[in-house]
């Protein structure tokens, strides 16, 4: 006897989102990558629409990480000194398809360079590069609200993603973002509600929802994993419901988290890469559309998971 | 003739001439003079004059405490062993057994005055700066059911009685005679009498010429005699009732014969300066004297208010004869000096949540020595005899339909269920609501903003204050107006954070961006009345421990709030209460505006009508007994439902669907 399948019809849809611009689009990027816009949870093939695949983006510093782990500096030693070289490096031999440049450099304990500075490079990024961009700030709020204006001025028409928005810091970065037509990321301590109400505060300050990604904060395989992956379900499952506020595209900063992860420093190297990978495809399975990682092996075996399911 | 009555001309004579047999007694070295009939106490004296002598156990004649020299006179005292027979040389007596008899000059000895007179103006000044502030009138607690409801029996009754003289023919004792007495009048099986006050009766009945009043209280079932006085003082009975709360204390005078209520005050609590919530005060009464301390806070205060009253109202403080005490569970155990440590402590058992009524004097409160204090009947350790009050008086435990009460104090408690059942929970709000961890906060009485607009565009602001003077600065409802008028005109963000607007009454400073609400040139006070971005964080935390620990609450119990027919609303914040705006930021769930019932302080109101009616705390006991009670901090929904309402109204805006903001 055949079985038949149970299909759940979900009311909601995940938005859809757009990075990058092309020269049509008043931008520069060789093309464009579309993510969320899916109608159930993932890989549900046959419940309902998919149309775009997990989307993996290669994540550069603009200086050299010093606490990096040997097995993951040793792949990127040589191109430390220079964030071109690196980016190229990512799209030549990795064949990247998007490139996170997080502004380290910005921080006041890590080199304290000025918003002018930061702009400047994101300016020749964006010249030797084609690639959809996603820029990440140092993380020190006060510096970030200098920085990240002043990059998403450089970057203006570009469609890059530019993070991270909080609850209580939101209002400069969305200001930036919506006059230089940017998407951005908003980053909640892994709690959904909070999630919401960063989205909700966001779109009322004038910007679309569908120009915001959500950054639910993650944790490494053994660090947390199952908190960022059941709070990413959660929200998923609200948002298929029909929930607007919480249908919006995840984006999942893994590499940070795996070469944190006491494993991945000092276990092999073997250990350390399938620690990322493993990491990235858990979160795959509870619905993230774009992961931020940083070992090119990592990221082989990634990809070709997703490409194996996607069938 | 009936026995024992007198015709109207022999009565009328009668008591002019009991009028007339009246002393002049003198007090030093306060040199307070007050007029007395025969037979009353020296103690009784003292205490119409507001010379303020210890008395510890009452006026039994046993701790010995009230000692006092007579200078000149003449008076009758029962022997007592706390007086030597060097001191007896010396002519001291005790002030509670000395009975007048002539006029008297009485020496009261440092060591028999209560501590409170020994501070001097400077030090109660201090003691009464910033929290230990003067209490203040606010508005009369309403009783929504109205007063008519129980039976008029209160706490403690006076009688008049003219006792049948003695002969051959009639003559059962002094005490049966009383008894007989006030038996042919009410139906009371069962009555007691104290030693000390039996003792007293021969002297005291003959000597008032068998023309007496009797207090009767209304103890743990029984009937006591309390007092017996000579003369007729029927028609001066007054009681007080008292809301403990955490942060204010709200109490009230009543006139127990026409139930009249005299006067309304408000004081903050004086053990906030121990700490804001209970579990900080339970801990500060473990540490050396901390329980000491505690109490004396909550005492101080009372005594205080009641002093006032009395004085405002001109009564004398020997007719005050009970009180009646509504407070959550610690505010009780820490009103009558028992340790409260068990109530923090899994699995969180007090020491008493039904407590027999006592002599006030116990307590450390100062009204008739041999007054009552009775406490409404608690639940559990974290939701006390306010909220069994409360439900009483609003008459939540007797609906058909289902109802839910919500009191917003710092321990904001919500009882839900009709007349089939009661379920609580209690949410650790703070006292925000209240006026307190504010940077303007006050309570809800004279000068405070309570209702507010603001215009769109221009800002312009528009107030009202209590008592319509000047502002001092804004209470619980004031601020409810004041976040619902800003998230409306857009000065604040759902998170609520003021929005960067180049505008006069926009500023920033060392507490985050602030709104000027009220220019000093236009307020009573020096300084500009302003709300800042942490005011605003203060009252979101506390809207939002409200708003989750309800919907917690009606999710738990498989309901909706939309099948909730009743929301009543109680706390002392404020004398009205916009629902609206209450809606508007997410305080209270949105359905139709018609269903609300704002109470006002509900559990002074049940507190009154227990104290008038010996039924009343029937059925409080009866409500005690009923509530069942749902521990949120073991829920585990509750941490979620708390973050989702952070926000204005709501992260779920489906749930406040009426809201466009």
């Amino acid at each position: 006897m055949a079985v038949e399948l149970m299909l759940e019809k979900w009311p909601g849809k995940v938005g859809e989102l757009t990075l990058g611009a092309t020269e049509q689009e008043g931008g520069s990027r060789s093309g464009v990558i579309k993510l969320g816009g899916q109608t159930t949870l993932p890989f549900l093939f046959p419940e309902g629409k998919i149309p775009y695949k997990p989307r993996l983006a290669f994540e550069i510093w603009d200086i050299a990480p010093l606490d990096w782990p040997q097995d993951l500096s040793q792949v990127y030693a040589h191109v430390f000194a220079d964030p071109y070289l690196w980016a190229e490096k990512c799209v030549r031999e990795y064949k990247a398809e998007i490139l996170c440049i997080k502004l380290q450099g910005a921080h006041p304990d890590f080199g304290n360079k000025t918003p002018e500075q930061e702009a400047e490079l994101i300016r020749g990024l964006l010249k030797r590069v084609d690639l959809p961009l996603v820029i990440l700030g140092c993380g020190d709020r006060d510096k970030d609200n200098l920085v990240l204006p002043a990059c998403s001025e450089a970057a203006k028409g570009e469609r890059c993603l530019v993070g991270s928005a909080a609850q209580d810091n939101y209002k400069t970065l969305t200001a930036a973002v919506l006059a230089d037509g940017h998407n951005i990321i908003a980053e909640s301590p892994i709690d959904i509600n909070i999630a919401k109400q960063l989205n909700i505060l966001i779109s009322d300050s004038g910007l679309p929802l569908e120009r915001i990604v959500i950054n639910p904060t993650i944790g490494a395989l053994g660090y947390g994993l199952e908190y960022a992956y059941s709070i990413m379900e959660r929200a998923r499952l609200s948002a298929l419901s029909g929930d607007k506020m919480v249908a919006l595209p995840f984006i999942c900063l893994v590499g940070q988290e795996a070469w944190r992860a006491k494993e991945a420093r000092v276990g092999s190297q073997e250990t350390s890469i399938i620690w990322e990978a493993l990491t990235a495809t858990a979160l795959i399975q509870a619905g993230a559309d774009l992961l931020v990682m940083r070992h090119p092996q990592a990221v082989e075996k990634v990809s070709n998971y997703i490409d194996n399911l996607w069938g | 003739m009936p026995r024992g009555q007198f015709p109207d001309w022999l009565r009328k004579r009668l008591q002019i001439q009991i009028h007339m047999e009246k002393y002049k007694v003198t007090f030093y070295p306060d040199n307070k003079t007050v007029e007395v009939e025969k037979g009353k106490t020296i103690l009784s004296a003292a205490i119409s004059t507001g010379v303020y002598i210890n008395s510890s156990c009452g006026g039994d004649g046993v701790c010995g405490r009230c000692k006092v020299i007579l200078r000149s006179g003449q008076v009758i005292s029962q022997p007592a062993g706390r007086i030597t027979l060097e001191e007896r040389k010396r002519g001291v007596y005790l002030a509670c057994l000395a009975t007048i008899h002539s006029d008297l000059e009485v020496e009261v000895p440092a060591e028999s005055r209560i501590d409170l007179e020994k501070l001097s103006p400077q030090d109660l000044d201090l003691r009464l700066k910033g929290i230990y502030s003067d209490s203040e009138d606010v508005e009369s607690a309403v009783s929504v059911l109205g007063e008519e409801i129980f039976v008029h029996s209160p706490l403690a009754t006076k009688l008049y009685l003219e006792l049948p003289l003695p002969d051959l023919e009639d003559k059962i004792s002094d005490l049966e005679r009383l008894y007989r007495q006030i038996r042919r009048i009410q139906d009371i099986p069962i009555m007691q009498t104290g030693l000390a006050n039996i003792r007293r009766l021969g002297e005291l009945f003959r000597s008032a010429d068998w023309k007496i009043t009797v207090t009767l209280g209304k103890r743990n079932g029984t009937t006591e005699i309390v007092l017996v006085e000579p003369g007729d003082t029927s028609h001066k009975n007054f009681g007080l009732c008292f809301d403990i709360g955490t942060t204010t204390i709200a109490g009230q005078l009543v006139d127990l014969n026409s139930k009249r209520v005299l006067g309304t005050k408000a004081t903050y609590n004086k053990q906030a300066s121990f700490g804001s919530d209970i579990i900080t005060r339970i801990i500060y009464a473990q540490e050396q004297d901390g329980l000491e301390k505690l109490h004396h806070a909550v005492i101080d205060g009372m005594n205080q208010m009641i002093q006032e009253l009395i004085q405002e109202h001109k009564i004398d403080l020997n007719d005050v004869n009970c009180i009646l005490c509504a407070g959550n569970t610690t505010m009780v155990h820490l009103l009558l000096r028992v340790e409260p440590t068990y109530i923090r402590r899994a699995p969180y058992v007090p020491t008493a949540n039904f407590v027999p009524t006592i002599r006030a004097a116990e307590a450390g409160i100062k009204i008739n020595p041999r007054g009552l204090l009775s406490c409404v009947p608690g639940v559990s350790s974290y939701v006390g005899g306010d909220v069994s009050a409360g439900v009483l008086s609003c008459g939540l435990s007797d609906l058909e339909d289902l109802g839910i009460l919500i009191d917003i104090g710092t321990n904001g408690e919500i009882v839900l269920g009709n007349r089939d059942f009661l379920i609580s929970a209690s949410a650790s709000a703070g006292p925000a609501f209240e006026g307190s961890g504010v940077s303007c906060g006050m309570r809800a009485s004279r000068g405070a903003i309570q209702r507010l607009k603001i215009t769109p565009g221009d800002f312009k602001v528009s107030y009202n204050t209590i008592g319509e003077t000047k502002p001092l600065g804004i209470c619980g409802c004031g601020y409810i107006d004041i976040i619902a008028q800003m998230l409306r005109v857009g000065l604040l963000d759902k998170n609520g954070k003021i929005n960067l607007i180049k505008h006069p009454r926009i500023r920033d400073s060392a507490d985050g961006r602030e709104f000027i609400v009220a220019f000093k040139n236009e307020c009573a006070i020096s300084a500009d009345i302003v709300i800042s971005e942490d005011d605003i964080e203060n009252i979101k935390r506390s809207k939002a421990a409200i708003y989750s620990a309800a919907s917690s609450l009606v999710k738990h119990m498989n309901l909706d709030f939309a099948e909730i027919k009743k929301i009543f609303i109680a706390g002392g914040f404020g004398s009205y209460l916009d629902i609206d705006n209450a809606i508007n930021i997410g305080l209270l769930p949105d359905l139709e505006r018609s269903r609300f019932i704002f109470v006002g302080n509900s559990s002074l109101a049940g507190a009154r009508q227990i104290l008038l009616s010996y039924e009343a705390m029937k059925k409080a006991d009866e409500i005690a007994r009923k509530i069942t009670y749902f521990e949120l901090s073991v829920e585990p929904g509750y941490m979620d439902e708390y973050i989702a309402a952070l926000f204005f109204p709501h992260t779920d805006l489906n749930r406040f669907p009426s809201i466009k903001i």
